[in-house]
């Protein structure tokens, strides 16, 4: 009898508790049909839009308009090939700048940590405008690019080479008591004669084998170096912004127990960080794909226009819209809307997989079993 | 394996978080670094363990000058304080992971991890995650994946300070235990003193990034060396007073020694009993648990506290705002110079 009392006070408070928490019923009802109005008028319909739009003249009539036109099918290809390379680039800037920032403390950090967010922050057009006075022609290395601009890229790879050689010595580098070789043993001697080494066999082989044209000038802008400069330009903080936090909440610990057991430099990053931080990885890439797909202004900029050379996909759709011809773009522009749909997909999906704390979850299990 | 430490500093930034710090540990000990935090213990653990490099000084395993060898070549089983165990392998792969990069058959592996699995008292939690796994039971796979490729040395930092009291009472017995099995030279940190004391053979007691005293927790609690250790080491009564004849003066005024006085080394009597004494007012008495607590007030109003056992309490029928003679039973004097 007394229980029953009990319970049922207890659910009278329940119930005046909610109803004092809780909003009267028309601003609930008047906030999310606004909500849903926003969303409807601004995201659903355009969307639904650019899919009739496409098809309006049927299924073949949308084929053609993807595949049939050259300069459409060029600017595909353009931007498959730009947008992976930027992507590889970022992610090779994204893991360096994460861990570089999550894991050691030096001046300056902070700094990098702002800078990584400086795309973000740059109107896009601005960054196009950089590169082109960077690298145009007419620009501030334009005299080291012109005539003779392949010049430069014997030393470039060369330089690159070196710079995968030190990597690479200090990541196979044995254990301090089986160096018996004095190339593994004495790191400030192997490492300057090895890069002397690779350096002028590289430069030697480029040279011998005229691998680059001679009296040409090396075309960035207006071309697709450009096109790869620019894009990874405004996406570079998507992977980096990622793998930060992502490698906050983890933390150094696992890394440390994995070398302490007797891993590798090399060995704990596959076995430990990797598997820690692949959902931030995909994630990042995902983000950053989204985003160099449909990057316009700062490849608006770089790119010249040529049709059928430098036209990426969104800078196609563009111009397609200004022929007048609707059905192409609008087909052009289906292609990366799902893109986007997919983006979000995948985007939703993964934001569950990502570790947000530090350490693993508390468990409840009875710890008396000892 | 014996570890010996000579003259090791460390300083980040401009903060000197170890201050030329030696020390030697004996084959087969069992050491406890016993201080506050920022007493520089955690850092002292991770330069033997290669974790942390020295500004200047050596370590020495055995013989052998190990100051400039990676962690990896160290051949030390390192424990932290939130477990790190790999969260995306089982138990059974975590505790083999040592094994395997160090390339051991895998039919080796299987047999030193199901050994482990049962020195552990978790065999058949091999296919488990570590997400799967109590706090206790997650510290005690990290332990035997420590073990497993056999280190020279155990390094285990704050083993405990993560797990809940029953659990770490429990665990500490089990690592002392496991301890007299193995025999392998141990070090762990801890600021618990009651930890230290429990488990360890021997107690280095650490403050500011110095060593303040090495001992075993007997010599440390009864002989402390310094005011910190005696101050660290359980609670304390302070009087400010002068030494005269071998006798203490307790006085306000003088402040070139200080003289220490633990609770339960002081006397409360309603006379004076012919001794040392001085004189008190009671203002608080807290009679809950084996030990009554009392607070008294001096004449010269500090505040001084008091334990007894409850017989004694029972017997005197003490009240509150009672007046009563205080009796030490045993003091310790440290000049005022040494007390930072």
């Amino acid at each position: 009898m007394s229980t029953e009392a009990l319970v049922k006070s207890s659910a009278v408070t329940l119930t005046i508790r909610r109803h004092a928490q809780e909003d009267a019923a028309w601003v609930r009802w008047s906030l999310t049909l606004f909500a849903l109005a926003v969303v409807g008028l601004l995201v659903v319909v355009p969307v639904v839009n650019v899919f009739a739009e496409a098809l309006s003249e049927g299924l073949r009539a949308y084929w053609n308009n993807l595949f049939a036109d050259p300069d459409t099918r060029q600017s595909i290809f353009l931007t498959l090939t730009v947008v992976p390379i930027a992507l590889v680039a970022n992610v090779v800037f994204g893991l360096a700048a994460a861990w570089a920032v999550a894991r050691f403390n030096f001046p300056g950090r902070t700094l990098l940590t702002a800078l990584i967010d400086l795309p973000f922050s740059v109107s896009p057009v601005v960054a196009g405008l950089m590169f082109v006075l960077i690298f145009g022609l007419q620009g501030y290395l334009g005299p080291l690019l012109r005539r003779d601009g392949y010049s430069v890229m014997p030393y470039l790879i060369s330089i690159l080479g070196v710079g995968l050689f030190i990597l690479l010595f200090f990541l196979f580098r044995p254990n301090s008591h089986q160096r018996s070789q004095a190339f593994w043993k004495y790191p400030w001697l192997s490492v300057p004669i090895g890069s002397a080494a690779v350096f002028s066999l590289l430069f030697f082989i480029q040279q011998y084998f005229h691998i680059w044209p001679r009296n040409q000038s090396l075309k960035i802008i207006f071309a697709t170096p450009g096109l790869v400069l620019a894009t990874a330009f405004v996406t570079f903080p998507f992977v980096a912004r990622e793998l930060i936090p992502v490698m906050e909440a983890v933390g150094a610990d696992e890394e440390l127990a994995a070398v302490s057991l007797g891993a590798s430099g090399w060995r704990m990053f596959w076995d430990v960080t990797v598997p820690n931080i692949k959902w931030g990885l995909v994630y990042g890439i995902i983000l950053c794909n989204a985003r160099a797909i449909g990057e316009f202004g700062a490849v608006y900029v770089v790119s010249g226009h040529i049709a059928g050379k430098t036209d990426t996909m969104p800078l196609r759709i563009e111009k397609l819209f200004q022929e007048y011809n609707l059905p192409g773009s609008f087909a052009v522009a289906s292609l990366l809307t799902l893109v986007a749909i997919f983006t979000l997909i995948a985007k939703a999906t993964l934001e569950r997989k990502i570790p947000t704390t530090a350490g693993l979850p508390e468990p409840k299990a009875n710890e008396t079993q000892l | 394996m014996s570890i010996l430490i000579r003259n090791v500093s460390k300083q980040f930034g401009s903060f000197k978080v170890l201050d030329n710090v030696s020390l030697e540990v004996r084959d087969g000990d069992l050491l406890a670094l016993l201080g506050p935090s920022g007493s520089g213990k955690t850092t002292l653990l991770r330069i033997i363990a290669g974790l942390e490099v020295a500004d200047s000084g050596t370590v020495l395993y055995q013989d052998e000058d190990i100051t400039h060898h990676s962690a990896r070549d160290r051949k030390v089983g390192f424990v932290f304080q939130h477990y790190a165990l790999f969260r995306h392998m089982t138990v059974a792969e975590n505790i083999g992971y040592g094994l395997k990069v160090r390339k051991t058959a895998k039919a080796q592996i299987q047999e030193r991890v199901d050994e482990l699995l049962k020195l552990i008292r978790l065999d058949g939690f091999g296919t488990r995650f570590p997400g799967q796994l109590s706090g206790g039971q997650r510290q005690r796979v990290a332990l035997a994946r420590a073990l497993a490729a056999r280190p020279r040395v155990l390094l285990l930092d704050e083993p405990f300070g993560a797990l809940d009291a029953k659990v770490r009472q429990e665990l500490r017995q089990w690592l002392r235990r496991l301890h007299e099995d193995i025999h392998v030279t141990s070090i762990f940190v801890t600021h618990d003193q009651e930890e230290a004391f429990e488990v360890a053979d021997r107690v280095v007691v650490m403050s500011e990034g110095k060593i303040e005293q090495i001992g075993s927790p007997d010599d440390v609690y009864d002989h402390p060396a310094t005011p910190f250790v005696y101050n660290f080491l359980g609670n304390v009564n302070l009087f400010h007073g002068r030494i005269d004849n071998g006798k203490a003066y307790i006085n306000q005024s003088e402040t070139e020694h200080v003289v220490f006085v633990r609770p339960h080394l002081l006397e409360i009597d309603r006379v004076p009993n012919g001794g040392d004494h001085f004189r008190a007012k009671i203002k608080h008495i807290n009679s809950a648990g084996p030990l009554v607590k009392v607070e008294a007030i001096t004449e010269w109003g500090a505040l001084v506290r008091v334990e007894m056992p409850q017989e004694r309490f029972r017997s005197l029928h003490l009240l509150k705002d009672e007046s009563v003679f205080l009796i030490p039973r045993d003091v310790r004097v440290f000049e005022k110079g040494r007390i930072a």
